[in-house]
């Protein structure tokens, strides 16, 4: 009698087993499905033009040939400042509130601040950005107010990721290097932070590729103008001077939502190829951040 | 440090409890005290507080929020259960071995001289090389890596990474060592030679002290000299190993001895 009760239930169990795999299979499948289905259509549709002559290699104005040459520099730049800003506060941060933020209604007030923050639409962060950097400040429509525009789209995902790849560093290895004299400080830098390494860098490029791919958050920023930028300029305040962070500038995001704002023929194809070129960024960020992720981990446990 | 003869007592405990989440009182006022040469086992069931107590001695339970420490704590004759207290040196001079094995994510060479370099005590690679070498041969681990120190510590078995961590401790020239159940995830044989390692450093006339918290009752006669015995946050005996295991005194304790808890 028990014997028959124990058949059936392993029997359901099997089943039970069975079904929650299939269907776990077929969402999986369908998310698969639908991502290659969404790159191999924007590459079919825009590798043609991404790999016509001039076009990586032409500004955006050239009369024959129109290229994103300033445009591709200009988010290259951006991601660049935005990083350069976004990972020191956001390492701070994320150390701050794992390793020292005391456990009070504060510490719970700036956790929830963040979170917060990571879930305001973009539009909103650039307008305020719009307001704050570009009108008040006065730094007019400018690299530096869409980097930081980004900045504060980007913290809150950073210190998120960050303060994971802390917590899940076994946290015998933090009391064995206490107990061992060491400071907070040097326990922090010397084993946390080696320890944590490979999941930080896998983080920052991930974002990097969220970064890279916005556009909401710099048009009222950085702006839709078509550069005009001067390779061999060594004055850092020309605006023409690509390395000006006072200039404004047009990624590629913004590039393709304004060619699609003003339909002129031949527009189409423009924005097919530069879709095709910001979707190829992105899958090697992607791409980078595992790589590299491997890397660090294995060069960490096999020195 | 350095005149530390065999029988000094070096640490000592008086009325020593302690508070978690500033209500539960997970030890009660508890007097022990341990000399240098000596090797003391803390016994007792499963939450009785010896984990609590071991970490009261290298201030460890500091580094627990809402976690309290109540009564005196002498360490060469001096409190140093005080606000005041430097936290950092203290630590150099009591080193803690835990449960898991601990190695960081460096080689074994950098594991050892990690905490040393940072305290500024080695120069040149000579004083390197040398404390590498002595503290892995005290640890009894290094006939079995000198070939490989450059390779990275968690490619060790476990038993070689706790004896790389009782190394990596003694590298900082401790005169108290803590163990906290250092044996628990390891085999019978690491476990023996883990051992080995704790009488050969108790016999090595150094004076250091040892203190190791043990659920396993041959392994607290092996090794110790006098054990101490914990029952729901009291300290309820102490007395030689010998004494404890031959003669207990109280009714708890020779109940956990003979498994009826525990
Ligand atoms: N970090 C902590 N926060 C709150 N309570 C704790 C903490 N650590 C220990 N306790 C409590 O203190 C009591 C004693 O725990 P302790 O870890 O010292 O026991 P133990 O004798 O080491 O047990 P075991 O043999 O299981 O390791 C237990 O009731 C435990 O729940
Ligand atoms: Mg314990």
């Amino acid at each position: 009698m028990a014997n028959r009760n124990l058949d059936a239930h392993v029997k359901r169990i099997g089943l039970q087993n069975k079904i929650a795999t299939g269907i776990l299979t077929c969402i999986v499948g369908f998310v698969l499905v639908l991502l290659a289905a969404i790159v191999v259509y924007i590459l079919v549709q825009g590798a043609g033009k991404a790999l016509s002559p001039g076009f990586l290699t032409n500004p955006s104005t050239d009369d024959v040939a129109p290229g994103i040459l300033y445009q591709l520099f200009d988010s290259f730049y951006m991601l660049l400042i935005t990083l350069v800003i976004s990972v020191p506060i956001s390492l701070g941060a994320a150390i701050f509130l794992v390793e020292y933020a005391p456990d009070n209604w504060i510490t719970s007030a700036a956790s929830t601040a963040i979170e917060t923050l990571s879930s305001l639409p973009s539009i909103v962060v650039g307008m305020f950005g719009s307001l704050f950097f570009v009108v008040t400040l006065g730094w007019g429509i400018s690299i530096i107010a869409g980097a930081l525009a980004l900045t504060m789209f980007n913290i809150p995902i950073l210190v998120r990721t960050i303060q994971q790849a802390l917590e899940d560093v076994p946290r015998s290895q933090h009391d064995a290097a206490l107990a061992m004299g060491l400071t907070r400080w040097e326990t922090t830098v010397n084993v946390m932070l080696p320890a944590a390494m490979p999941a930080i860098v896998t983080g920052i490029v991930i974002s990097a590729g969220r970064v890279f791919g916005e556009a909401a958050a710099l048009i009222f920023t950085s702006g839709s103008a078509a550069a005009r930028l001067n390779f061999a300029s060594t004055n850092l305040a020309s605006p023409t001077n690509p390395f000006n962070i006072f200039r404004p500038a047009e990624t590629l995001a913004v590039h393709i939502w304004k060619l699609k704002m003003e339909p002129t023929p031949g527009n189409d194809e423009i924005v097919w190829g530069t879709a095709a070129v910001l979707l190829v960024c992105v899958l090697l960020f992607n791409v980078l951040a595992r790589v590299l992720g491997k890397f660090l981990a294995r060069r960490l446990t096999a020195e | 440090m350095s005149d530390t003869t065999q029988n000094e007592a070096l640490l000592t405990t008086r009325n020593v409890t302690v508070t978690y989440d500033l209500t539960h009182e997970a030890l009660h006022k508890t007097d022990l005290t341990f000399k240098g040469g000596e090797v003391t086992a803390l016994i007792g069931p499963s939450g009785c507080g010896k984990s609590t107590f071991l970490r009261c001695l290298n201030l460890m339970n500091r580094e627990i929020p809402k976690c309290r420490v109540g009564g005196e704590i002498f360490y060469h004759g001096r409190n140093i259960n005080t606000k005041t207290e430097n936290l950092f040196e203290l630590r150099k001079s009591i080193g803690m071995v835990f449960q898991q094995p601990t190695p960081f994510r460096k080689s074994i060479r950098e594991n050892i001289l990690f905490a040393p370099k940072k305290h500024g005590r080695l120069h040149g690679k000579d004083e390197e090389d040398e404390l590498v070498e002595t503290s892995l041969k005290q640890a009894a681990l290094w006939d079995e890596v000198k070939d490989k120190l450059k390779q990275s510590a968690h490619a060790l078995s476990g038993g070689q990474q706790q004896r790389l961590c009782i190394a990596r401790t003694l590298a900082m020239k401790p005169d108290v060592i803590l163990y906290d159940e250092p044996c628990s995830a390891l085999d019978p044989i690491s476990t023996f030679t883990i051992e080995e390692t704790i009488r050969s450093i108790a016999e090595a006339g150094a004076g250091i002290c040892q203190i190791i918290v043990t659920h396993n009752m041959e392994q607290a006669g092996r090794v110790s000299d006098r054990t101490a015995f914990f029952y729901m946050g009291d300290m309820v005996e102490t007395g030689t190993t010998q004494q404890i295991f031959s003669a207990p005194k109280d009714q708890r304790l020779s109940d956990y001895l003979t498994g009826r808890f525990g």
